[in-house]
């Protein structure tokens, strides 16, 4: 006999209620309580401002919260809500939380919006795009975002972000305190926001510290509550006796730091209630000290258009301590003593760590595309770091046209403890992307570059070819006597290209007919090069110049042609004694000074220099064995003189 | 990389993969039962939310440990009720009213959450025991012997699950069941009950599973299984219907997890690597899924609602 299943129209609506009830409730959507009221919301004044003022209600302020987690997550998302609730001002409060999927976020913004919420705060950094395209619809809503940096444009939008280095630099130094082991522990979520900044001044204070290994791992989630714990209990089994983490999925890494009776550093919110024997301190944000300001702002007319940061200076970072954690004499006043410190600017703690202080030599290495005897442009910087008034113990790996190989050398040179390592060649800035970050504490010097590629340690450098081409332009125009001038050059790219526009420019104007140009498509090629001379020489080039390594070809059919030659990137006057009439020198070391002494003051990377005329970087060197005519030399000296002081520009 | 081969920390990757797999484990071992019957249960996430929200609940409580893991299983049990009277009874689509379980789940684990509890508060977890003799040999021990009851509760329904299916005459009703729904009605096998019963183990192992990952944590959090049941779903095409092939994925699973882990900690892979690492268990996944497909067939009416004709 089987079984019919009936069922009655009550049981299934019943059943559909109960679904329905599930799918609602989840959504997230609570109203809070409006927060105490100790002052009434001051009366309006006269709007200024370019935005629309806000109407004026006798009612509370009405708030509303966008946040992408858990609103008592102990961590980012409680973060907010506390401080909405700790403003002084009366509020009535609304908070959409749970909202990770930016749609959803977006939604939430959207509607807060529309419902006649006076502030809505996009706690995400992830919100900013949907608020790009929100915030404009509603010009009389102020909108709140963080964490960022500026607000896109926006009027009516106002930006924060926590300072969150710093805490996690006092944090840091605490840990560095604690550790008998010497391993610390680090517990990231995704590699972004303060959670970098907070993991990079911990790690950076606790190696100042004393602390042998910080070991970082960032499980790609803001909310894997097993991951966190596991990545926790792989770091205990490295030895880390003391642990640090943020973002809401710390929950399960400090249970594990609890059982193992491992201490740990919180940040956000105090988390000292997960581990109330262990949590040694927590950086808690008080938002509430910027969000005040802006509201102030808003009753003022200004509904946004400012950033924000919340500091231990302006005591919107607290670094809450836990009582009933025994910190050993002295930590805990070391670490208040730091506080001060920081908060009044003699410790900088958005440098990345600060290099180590030996007492030996500094550890220096390059990698250079070609031999470091080569003439050029390896040969340039090999001798400017011998140049250096400093001592280095100096490494070398040069040959390295292959990228890879080049990218292999560099992080090995990163590996084996250099402090410095010039990655001397344009295309290696795409390894340097993917090394340097993996190495915050060695210094990377990169060229020929402008940029720095964002990273924090790698200076770039760059010379100013086309002012040393532009004078070797100007003199080989006066010693032309078919008016034909030929140049052989590598790849078009980089100090090549400028050193090459600028001579052909000089020559121009100083009255040579033809300025002929062959870039042979190499750096290296030895024999092109000397039959790209051949070749202008068959044209009626009478003087001739080139750049880059693969120019010794070059020279050498000059040389046996009788042909003059003008050098740049290193001194060529050997090639041919008695026809090289002048070489733009390359002294890096006039850069390298300086990228040394700053890297001394913890300053690891960000800048990019130029080396010019000016600075002493380029040098035009002559041949006096080369008989110039007569004023010719004075000429390219008062020409010299001309681009130094600006009077010439010779940018191409 | 020559750290990551030093005994103490293999021994530490292998304890935390076979504590990462014991969730997937059980889950999946439910869902392979689930889905021979022809029942595909895409809430499974939701099962285990709830049931791990309840569990954790019974021991901020009452601090009874055991009784929160019961509590896991009648969670799951309620829950596969609901499913077995939705899918088997009102012959629902199977796929879309596992998602409405699983939004079901997700949501009422949210709101039970910050009604009941409101702020993470961390509870006791579940002790580890040394299985006697096994746990003192070198290294193996303190990987494979070192771990929760429910651990090894979830290694043990392997063989007894394979057994079930295998060896019993209820196992071959579910999968005479799942095969040829009509041909086992036309022998006298109830397929409605059966399927139900099938959906209520099935359904009660997600519950453990839930139970079993918020006790090895030992604190709750909205959508703690970050799409665990989801995952455990997966392990099922992985194994091909089998529970042996079932633990086989949820270890390796766990192993790649508990490798990438180490590696980061140990700075194998780098900063900069990280997200490409993170990827590698799903990148994982979906290749085995891919090579599984071509050589396995799934149980012939998975998904199809029974009904005479």
């Amino acid at each position: 006999m089987k079984t019919q299943w009936r069922l009655s129209p009550s049981i299934l609506v019943m059943l559909g209620a109960l679904a329905f009830a599930g799918v609602a409730c989840g959504g997230g959507d609570a109203d809070e309580p409006a927060a105490p009221a100790t002052t009434a919301v001051p009366a309006a004044t006269a709007a200024p401002a370019a935005t629309a003022a806000p109407a004026t209600d006798s009612g509370p302020l009405k708030v509303a919260i966008v946040a992408p987690s858990a609103s008592d997550d102990l961590a980012f998302s409680q973060s907010m809500v506390d401080s909405v609730n700790a403003l002084e001002r009366e509020v009535e409060l609304s908070i959409t939380d749970g909202t990770f999927i930016v749609e959803d976020a977006a939604a939430a913004i959207r509607g807060y919006a529309e419902d006649g919420n006076d502030v809505v705060i996009a706690h995400g950094t992830q919100f900013g795009a949907s608020l790009i395209e929100i915030a404009p619809d509603f010009p009389d809503v102020t909108f709140v975002w963080g964490t960022a940096s500026d607000t896109q444009g926006l009027d009516n939008v106002f930006a924060y972000a926590p300072a969150a280095d710093e805490g996690g630099y006092v944090n840091g130094s605490i840990a560095a305190a604690l550790t008998e082991t010497g391993v610390i522990g680090v517990v990231g979520p995704i590699e972004a926001g303060d959670a970098v900044a907070y993991i990079n001044g911990f790690e950076a204070a606790a190696i100042a510290g004393g602390a042998s290994e910080v070991n970082i791992t960032y499980t790609g989630s803001f909310g894997d509550v097993a991951l966190a714990a596991e990545a926790a209990e792989a770091h205990m089994a490295n030895n880390a006796d003391v642990l640090t983490g943020t973002a809401q999925m710390v929950v399960g890494a400090v249970g594990v730091a609890a059982d193992a009776g491992v201490p740990w550093f919180g940040t956000q919110a105090n988390q000292t209630s997960l581990a109330p024997d262990l949590v040694v301190a927590s950086q808690v944000y008080h938002w509430e000290v910027i969000l005040e300001e802006i509201l102030d702002l808003r009753d003022s007319g200004v509904l946004g258009g400012q950033a924000f940061e919340i500091n231990l200076a302006n005591g919107g970072l607290v670094i809450e301590f836990n009582d009933a954690f025994d910190l050993p004499a002295g930590v805990r006043e070391a670490a208040e003593a730091m506080i001060e410190d920081i908060t009044n600017g003699t410790i900088d703690t958005t440098a990345t760590a600060a290099p180590a202080t030996d007492s030996g030599p500094l550890k220096v290495a390059i990698v250079a595309p070609s031999a470091s005897d080569d003439l050029a442009f390896s040969q340039s910087m090999v001798d400017s770091v011998n140049a250096l008034e400093r001592e280095v113990e100096l490494s070398i790996t040069d040959g390295t046209f292959i990228v890879e190989d080049a990218a292999a050398a560099i992080r090995g040179y990163a590996e084996d403890g250099n402090d410095v390592v010039i990655a001397h060649g344009t295309q290696f800035g795409a390894s340097l992307i993917e090394i340097a970050p993996d190495f915050p504490d060695v210094t990377f010097v990169w060229g020929t570059a402008s940029d720095t590629q964002g990273l924090d340690n790698v200076f770039a450098y760059a010379p100013a070819a086309d002012e040393g081409g532009y004078v070797n332009g100007s003199i080989a125009a006066a010693l032309t006597e078919t008016g034909v001038i030929g140049v052989v050059g590598p790849i078009e790219a980089g100090d090549a290209v400028a050193y090459i526009n600028g001579f052909e420019a000089a020559a121009i104007a100083g009255g040579a007919s033809e300025v002929n140009i062959t870039y042979t498509g190499s750096f290296g090629d030895v024999a092109l090069a000397a039959e790209a001379a051949e070749a202008h020489m068959a044209n009626n080039a009478d003087v001739l110049t080139g750049t880059a390594q693969m120019v010794v070809g070059a020279v050498g059919v000059a040389a046996d042609a009788g042909v003059p030659w003008f050098g740049t990137q290193a001194n060529q006057t050997s090639l041919a004694p008695d026809l090289v009439v002048a070489s733009q020198v390359y002294h890096w070391e006039v850069i390298l000074e300086e990228i040394l002494d700053l890297r001394d003051s913890g300053v690891l990377g960000g800048q990019a220099f130029e080396i010019n005329l000016a600075n002493g970087g380029l040098v035009i060197e002559f041949n006096d064995a080369f008989d110039l005519p007569a004023g010719v030399r004075e000429a390219a000296e008062a020409m010299i003189e001309d681009i130094t002081n600006g009077t010439i520009d010779t940018g191409s | 990389m020559g750290d990551f081969f030093t005994l103490s920390v293999l021994v530490a990757t292998v304890a935390s993969a076979i504590r990462l797999a014991t969730p997937y484990l059980l889950a999946a071992l439910g869902e392979t039962i689930g889905q021979r019957s022809g029942v595909l249960n895409l809430g499974v996430d939701g099962v285990m939310l709830l049931s791990a929200f309840f569990s954790y609940w019974t021991v901020l409580e009452t601090g009874n440990l055991w009784l929160a893991v019961f509590v896991g299983l009648v969670v799951g049990l309620v829950m596969g009720l609901l499913y077995g009277v939705i899918t088997v009874g009102l012959s629902a689509t199977q796929g879309i009213s596992g998602i409405g379980i699983f939004i079901f789940g997700l949501g009422l684990s949210d709101l039970l959450f910050r009604q009941l509890v409101g702020t993470p508060k961390p509870v006791r977890r579940l002790p580890k025991v040394d299985i006697p003799i096994l746990s003192d040999i070198p290294h193996l021990g303190k990987a494979l012997f070192h771990h929760s009851l429910l651990t090894y509760l979830a290694f043990v329904l392997v063989p007894v699950t394979t057994l079930l299916l295998s060896r019993t005459i209820f196992g071959l009703n579910i999968r005479s069941v799942g095969e040829n729904p009509q041909a086992a009605d036309s022998l006298g096998v109830s397929v409605e009950r059966t399927r139900f019963m099938a959906i209520l183990i099935g359904n009660s192992m997600a519950g453990l599973a839930g139970a079993a990952l918020v006790l090895q944590l030992g604190i709750f959090q909205p959508n703690l299984t970050q799409g665990l049941g989801f995952i455990a779903v997966a392990l099922v095409y992985f194994g091909a219907w089998r529970p042996i092939g079932v633990m086989g994925g949820a270890l390796l699973y766990g192993l790649v997890n508990a490798t990438v882990l180490q590696w980061k900690a140990l700075g194998i892979i780098p900063v900069s690597g990280s997200d490409l690492a993170n990827m590698a268990p799903a990148v994982l996944t979906i290749l085995a899924l891919i090579v599984v497909a071509r050589r396995v067939h799934a149980p012939s009416a998975l998904t199809k609602p029974f009904g005479r004709h």
